[in-house]
């Protein structure tokens, strides 16, 4: 199992696309702190941003691009045509003729995964953590470690989400765009939280509560609860797309 | 060792592998030999696990693929393309493959040297000809020193001098005792090559057996090809 875990790093990194997922993905977050500071300082000043738990935290979710990416580009860098001569011919031939367990493969796959969004996570809010602490100390507390811990959590499940939905369509355009969209341009989750409860439970939205704790979210639901909620999410989608990748002629 | 069992499969709700059987014997080359769409590839990816028959079994040295335990170290497959990511190199596709298998990595040197892509090894695998693509597919399958070699239309895109090479290399192979399985719709390529023939046409396997049998009565193995399986030599195209 060590040497199938080795092999999807080697594969995962050695992705030009998977290298703009990992700088992107780790400096978005801190850079944007950095050129927010003067409008946050003012903002602190005139008393317009009383709430300041959440600061740098609430951050981190411009990033999420990046674990985004990652997940999408382990499985759909399989499904993508090798080349103009033979348009049939994907990586995933090679990928299964090396390990034809395939629950065996994705089990590899998943952690290798983990490994390199994990560590991206942990040093991105480490690094924006810190910044934040530097640039608006006096106003800002220290986040507990647990919500720290969760955000890294949260990172780490964004991408199995990206991951598990990209296994299902085994192509990578359409999820990206729906995730980067849904992330950044217009958060189609939550504008459902206007229409129904219910998409409070969708995983982005549940799954922010977990470290966030602003008072903008329509139901609140307790971080573990939050946690469980966006996992159980992850995990169904996920055997979703391990029966169809067990099953499937590749 | 390679036995295939009365496998079928349907794709699409159209039958397309009629109860294939047949073997492929250690030190001997095996020709699978038929038309374009006769079911060859298909008949190669059942055997190499990539996809399921709906009955029938496809063995190698006994296991089915799926059951292979670094599979590398056992069978080497060549099937369309080279098998690497277009934006790795040749020298990164070969270490992961070996990484997977726990191989070394100076093994990806040793089957370019082999293949006679040293030189290439820093380019991109995107970058390459077809040619060179099936070399690359080649030094892949080559990584565990296999004793089986399923190779997919191995001399496809290859020029004359790669034809020659490749000739030579699966004679070697062979007289080294592995087991060699080659598909292809060349039949004056494969009369040199092979020792064994499998003809397929339409799903069915029409004959087998040793080349010299196969040919029969016919002049060359092409004119048995087209009188076993009914198609006009010189049709519409």
């Amino acid at each position: 199992m060590v040497n199938l875990v080795r092999a999807e790093l080697r594969k995962l990194l050695g992705l030009p696309t998977a290298w703009v997922g990992l700088v992107l993905g780790t400096l978005i977050a801190p850079v944007i702190v950095l050129l927010n500071a003067p409008y946050t300082r003012r903002a602190i000043a005139a008393g317009t941003l009383t709430d300041l738990s959440d600061l740098g935290l609430r951050d981190l979710g411009v990033g999420l691009i990046g674990p985004m990416v990652l997940g999408v580009i382990v499985v759909s860098s399989e499904y993508t045509s090798t080349g103009r001569d033979a348009p049939g011919a994907r990586q995933l031939t090679a990928t299964l003729a090396a390990v034809p367990h395939r629950l065996r493969l994705l089990l590899a796959k998943t952690t290798a995964l983990v490994l390199v969004v994990a560590a991206q996570a942990t040093v991105t809010t480490a690094a924006t953590l810190t910044l934040t602490q530097v640039l608006h100390g006096e106003h800002a507390p220290v986040p507990a470690p647990g919500r720290v811990a969760a955000a890294i959590l949260y990172w780490t499940l964004t991408a199995l989400l990206a991951y598990a939905i990209t296994l299902i369509t085994r192509n990578g355009i359409v999820p990206l765009t729906l995730l980067i969209i849904n992330s950044s341009v217009v958060s189609v989750s939550y504008l459902l939280t206007k229409v129904t409860d219910l998409a409070s439970y969708l995983p982005d939205i549940v799954g922010a509560q977990m470290f966030i704790r602003g008072s903008d979210f329509p139901v609140e639901v307790h971080p573990v609860t939050a946690g469980l909620v966006m996992t159980a999410w992850i995990v169904a989608l996920l055997a979703v797309g391990a029966v169809l990748f067990q099953r499937r002629d590749a | 060792m390679i036995t295939i069992d009365r496998v079928s499969k349907t794709k699409s709700r159209t039958r397309i592998l009629y109860d294939v059987t047949f073997e492929a014997h250690p030190g001997r080359v095996t020709g699978f030999l038929g038309p374009n769409g006769a079911g060859k590839t298909s008949t190669l990816r059942i055997l190499l696990g990539l996809d399921s028959p709906q009955s029938g079994t496809a063995l190698i040295c006994g296991r089915p693929y799926r059951k292979l335990d670094r599979p590398l170290t056992t069978v080497g497959a060549l099937l369309d393309g080279s098998g690497a990511h277009r934006a790795r190199t040749a020298r990164a596709h070969l270490r992961w493959v070996a990484a997977s298998n726990g191989l070394p990595d100076s093994r990806a040197d040793e089957v370019l040297e082999v293949v006679g892509l040293t030189g290439e090894a820093r380019k991109r695998a995107g970058r390459f000809s077809l040619g060179m693509s099936r070399r690359l597919g080649l030094a892949t399958a080559l990584l565990g020193d296999p004793e089986v070699l399923v190779l997919d239309e191995p001399v496809n895109g290859l020029d004359p001098a790669g034809i020659r090479w490749m000739r030579g290399f699966l004679r070697d192979s062979a007289a080294q005792g592995r087991t060699v399985l080659l598909s292809s719709h060349l039949m004056g390529e494969l009369a040199e090559i092979v020792d064994d023939v499998v003809v397929i046409d339409k799903g069915r396997v029409v004959t087998h057996g040793r080349l010299a049998d196969v040919t029969g009565g016919h002049r060359t193995l092409e004119d048995a090809f087209f009188a076993l399986t009914a198609t006009e030599a010189g049709g519409p195209w």
